[in-house]
Formats: structure tokens, sequence, C-alpha cells
């Protein structure tokens, strides 16, 4: 028997959580409907956890704050100081998606070049506990044909899939966070074994999971087939309905864009780093008032093809991971599904 | 492969030292040129030519200016008053406290055009950056064939660094200077970059040209270059684009896969006909 799988009880979560909490900052989705959340759990609300939906903000934040202050700066003498850094953070409940989301960040703040220091050091300290889908969440999930799946295991330190009949999860500890985690819910005693290999018939087999709504055919040569595409006329037509409002960014778990700015405070200047997104007007204009991507059809064209092709490009990967937020949300009707498809038929 | 750089506090790539402006020259109404050095007496960092240095002011903000010039404990940079920051530097004097982080960005192949005969052509504060190679080349005068400067703005007050283009380089180097518009103060010659240029009708052989300049002037000098007869491998440029970061992270600067802070900011023509066209 793989003593790295084990079984817990969904009556015993709340427990799971406070087991953590001695050893880690612990955020998990709690709240209701348009409120579900990743929320700092601790010993009094760990009983409002809720695993049926997904949240609409990604677990990305986590990672790379909507805004952080990088240092600040003495105004008149010129001193650094810094800011205090978080120990260690486990979070629980992140779908599959957002896992492997947040591989890709990594290929983007850790590799290539420079090391972002600050999202090295919380990532370093983050243990990610990933909850396969045993229902689609949104009806714009297409996270299979995008590489990853309801059950996808990348990015995840620990994977959790719900039983057949619903009552428990199969915990597959994968890396060493993810032993750690299982060596304070053993010690717990909220482990026991999955009897998977016993002589009967599997007693708790893991549920396969099932697929997503929207189903989309994503090309092989979908990168180079796309960036040959860059003078074509659909850019304009997939950008006509775009009010540049930027939630796309915001509701994505793989948009990493970001500004640096500075805020005078009293005698200090705070240097803070906030999320950007590249379709406000303002994202690539310079200080003499020339823009190379003035209107929304080259800030589109940049934004798709930064995530399907250029990305690629430089990391080997995809920069959508079909969680569907952005569809979901979008209050014009943008599509990255249908722009993908596209892509694929050129 | 992980990058270091001559900065950064607490290994963060992205917090600045603090640097003291040495010097200031006016070089015409909107341009100074800022000498920096760190607050702890040492040169900021050590920057190969057409490098890019982040400067901060605190409580302002931060932009990308390339090192035009180096010396043993410090590094100076040409700087145009077009925006907030450049504002606010343009106000500050010599003593005064500033941020800089890098050096940044690839570099102008110095090795490679070793034995080659060099054309450098720029226009308004685009001669900032080729000076860097400028100096370089004539610190190591004999590794280089012929050198030519071609440089053209406005107007005979609006020339950057007058001081080499009419004290310090004739003799050493050719220099071929050219204001937009005539006037009385101004005996040399009058006319656009690109058709002096052409005028001018440098042979390509074994010659380099290293452009840099407004836009506009760009377009029509690389076509004067390709008259002239200049493989698109053998015309350099560096690029300017809107940039955050300096280390390839935070999206803006990017042209395709490229992105020219880190991948650039130089490029050959070459390279640039393989990008999409976005500059």
């Amino acid at each position: 028997m793989d003593k790295n799988t084990k079984l817990i009880q969904k009556t015993a979560l709340p427990d799971a959580l406070a087991a953590l909490l001695p050893d880690y900052r612990v955020f998990a989705p709690a709240g209701e409907n348009e409120r579900l959340a990743f929320t700092r759990i601790d010993a009094q609300n760990a009983f409002a956890l809720c695993l049926s939906g997904t949240p609409l903000m990604p677990p990305k934040e986590l990672l790379f704050p909507r805004s952080e202050t990088l240092y600040g700066t003495d105004i008149k003498t010129g001193d650094v100081s810094l800011p205090q850094t978080a120990g260690p953070t486990a979070v629980f409940g992140v779908r599959p998606c957002d896992a492997h989301g947040i591989a890709n960040l990594d290929c983007a703040f850790l590799e290539k070049g420079y090391v972002d220091s600050a999202y090295a050091a919380r990532r370093e300290a983050l243990t990610l506990i990933v909850l396969a889908c045993a229902q689609i969440p949104y009806e714009t999930c297409f996270c299979d044909s995008m590489g990853g799946g309801p059950a996808g295991s990348e990015g995840a330190d620990v994977l959790l899939t719900e039983t057949e009949d619903g009552s428990a999860l199969v915990a597959a500890f994968l890396t060493g966070k993810g032993r750690a985690v299982k060596a304070l819910w053993a010690a717990a005693g909220l482990l026991s074994d999955t009897g998977a290999d016993a002589t009967t018939k599997s007693a708790n087999p893991a549920k396969a999971p099932p697929p997503c709504n929207l189903r989309i055919s994503k090309d092989k040569g979908l990168a180079a087939k796309i960036a040959a595409a860059f003078d074509d006329p659909m850019w304009a037509r997939f950008s006509e309905a775009c009010l540049g409002c930027g939630t796309c960014s915001f509701v994505c778990p793989t948009c990493y864009c970001f500004d640096l700015d500075s805020e005078n405070r009293g005698g200090t200047a705070e240097e803070f780093r906030c999320w950007d997104c590249c379709m406000f007007s303002d994202y690539s204009r310079m200080a003499g008032g020339h823009n190379p991507r003035p209107t929304k059809k080259e800030r589109l064209r940049n934004r798709y093809l930064h995530k399907l092709a250029y990305f690629d490009e430089r990391y080997g990967r995809t920069l959508c991971v079909g969680c569907g937020r952005c569809i979901g949300k979008c209050p014009a009707g943008l599509d990255i599904a249908a722009v993908i498809e596209w892509g694929g038929t050129l | 492969m992980t990058l270091t750089h001559g900065c950064g506090c607490a290994g963060n790539p992205l917090i600045p030292k603090s640097c003291t402006i040495l010097k200031i020259t006016e070089e015409t109404p909107d341009v100074k040129t800022f000498r920096l050095r760190a607050a702890d007496g040492t040169k900021p960092f050590a920057p190969m030519p057409g490098q890019l240095a982040m400067i901060s002011l605190a409580g302002v903000g931060e932009a990308m200016f390339s090192v035009t010039a180096q010396g043993d404990d410090w590094i100076e940079s040409s700087i145009k008053r077009v925006g907030e920051l450049t504002e606010a530097l343009h106000d500050a004097g010599e003593g005064d406290r500033l941020g800089v982080r890098g050096p940044y960005g690839n570099h102008f192949p110095a090795s490679s055009l070793k034995g080659k005969n060099l054309l450098f052509v720029g226009g308004g504060i685009g001669i900032a950056p080729v000076r860097s190679l400028i100096l370089y080349a004539l610190e190591r005068r004999a590794d280089y064939g012929d050198i030519d400067v071609l440089y053209g703005s406005r107007s005979y007050a609006d020339l950057v660094f007058k001081e080499d283009l009419f004290e310090n380089w004739p003799g050493a180097l050719g220099t071929h200077i050219t204001v937009d518009a005539g006037e009385s103060c101004w005996q040399g010659h009058v006319g656009f970059v690109p058709a002096y240029l052409e005028e001018m009708a440098f042979s390509p052989e074994n010659r380099a040209c290293i452009l840099c300049g407004p836009p506009i002037m760009i377009k029509f000098c690389l076509a004067a270059l390709e008259k002239m007869g200049f493989s698109k491998e053998n015309i350099i440029t560096t690029l300017e684009m809107r940039m955050k970061c300096g280390i390839g992270k935070c999206g803006r600067c990017n042209i395709g896969s490229k992105y020219v802070c880190l991948d650039g900011p130089v490029f050959t023509m070459a390279e640039l006909d393989e990008l999409p066209d976005e500059k």
C-alpha cells in the first residue's frame, strides 16, 4: 500500500485545518456564494469551510498580493527599511486549475534570469492542499482542454479527491511539504488507510473526475499559428466590445503583470507593487506620450498573444489554465476559449 | 541561470542603492546630465556600453535611463525633461540623494565590433545611449577602424554633449553635425539627419551603423542605410519602452516574447525584423 495515500473523513476537515494552525497561517474557502473566498482560518471559524464552490478570486494573492510594500525609504537619510515576511502558510481547498496557475507564476517570477525575491520567499513558505473537483464549479470551466484537469496534480503538495460515496477524501501526499501536512494529520489521528489494494474490491476508491462543461479543441501548434496571425483583422473584431475594465486580469490565476510606484507617507516613501492590467490605456504609455499599443485592438492582441504564444515561446507553457473565470465575469462577453479555438483553425 | 547585479538590498533586485548626485551638467534647455556615486563612496555598478539604470526619487517614482558615461567611482545618465519624474529630477541639486539599481539589459556588441569602422547616427537625446559606446571605443581606439558620428537636433541649443561634439571628439573621430533649421548662430550643416546621412554616402564596407533617435528618424535612416548597401545585421539600434521592473517580470516592455529590459535594449535590425511590429 502506498504509504503516502491515506483517507480522511469529510467530517474531520475542521479538525484537519485546526491541526495545521500551530505550524501555519491557514487559508481555506469560506463564505457563501458570491462571498466565497480564501479566508484566514483560526480556531473559531474552521467550521465555516465551504467545499462546494470555487472562490471568484484565485489564491494567487497569497503569493502575489494585490498590493504590497517592497520597501520604505527614509526621505531625509535615504535609509531603506524592509517589511516583515510572513511565515509558513498552508492553503486548503485550492482547485487544480489554480495550482496549475501557480506553476505558471513560478516560471514568470523564478525563472529566466532574475529571481523575484519577495515572491520566492512566499512561495518557499507556501503549501498547496489541492481539492479535485467532484462537481465542475462553473459553466465556463475548460481546464481539461488546457493540459490540466478536474483532478490535476500539478503544483499540488497534497491532492484530495472525493471517494465514490462522497463521505471522505483520498489524500495523496505528493511532496516533502505535503508529507509535513501528513505528519500533522496523522498525529491528530485523522488519517486511515484507503484499503485500495485490499484483496476485496476497493472499499473507498477515488471517484473519477467529471468532464468540464466547456470542451474546446486546443491545437498543438496554437502558439506558432496565432503568433503568425499578428496582422489578422480578427483582433479588431475580438476587441470591439472590450471596456478595458481589467476584470479578466483581476480574476485570472495566471496574470502577473504589475506596476511599481512610490507613495509619500510622512517622512517615508513607500515603494509598492500592485497588480496591473495590460488592457489599461496607460500600461505601456511612455512619459513622452508615445504608446506602442495605442488602442484596445493592440492591447487585446498583446494580452492573448502573451497568454497563448509569447509565454509559450519563453517558458514552454500556455498562460491560460482554463479556469473560465474571465469568460464568466467579463461584462462584455469576451471569450478566451473562442480565441483559442479560432487560433487552432488558422 | 540566476542573474546577479551590482545593486539590490537584502538580495531583492527591485530595491535600489542609495546614491548621491555628484555633479549636474546642463546640456540643453531640457537635458541635464547627472553624475551619480553610491552613498558609500563606491561606483553604483560597472555597466557595459548600452546597458540601463533604473533611477528613482523616493516618493516620486522611478524610470529607466541609459548610462551614457562612467568613471572610477561614478556613472552618468543624461535625462530629458518629459514627465513627472524627470521634472522632479531636473529640480534636484548636487548632493541630493536618489536611488539607482542595475545594470539592466544587454549591451552593444563591443567585442564583435572590433576591427570594424563604426558609424554612429543619433538624433536629439538619442545620442545619449550610443555615447557610451563612442567613449568605450575611444578608450580602446586601436581596436576599432574609422569612427564617425553623425548627429542632429532641432537647433544648436538642443545639441546634447556640445563639449564632446566640438572640443573632445574632433581629431579623434569624424564629427558630422546638423540642425533641422538654419539660424544665425550656426555655421554648420542644416537639414534632417536621414538626408545628411544619404548625402555623406558612407561605404558599407566593413562598417557597422549604431543608430538611435526618434522613431521617424530611425525609419528614414534605415531606408537610407539600406540604399547605401548596409545589411540589417550591421545596423544596430537601442530601443525605448516603458519599463517598471527591469528584470523581465512586470510585463509591459515586451515586443513579442522578448523583453526590452532583459533581452534588449540593443537589437540589430535583422533581429527586430523577427519581432512583431509594435515598437
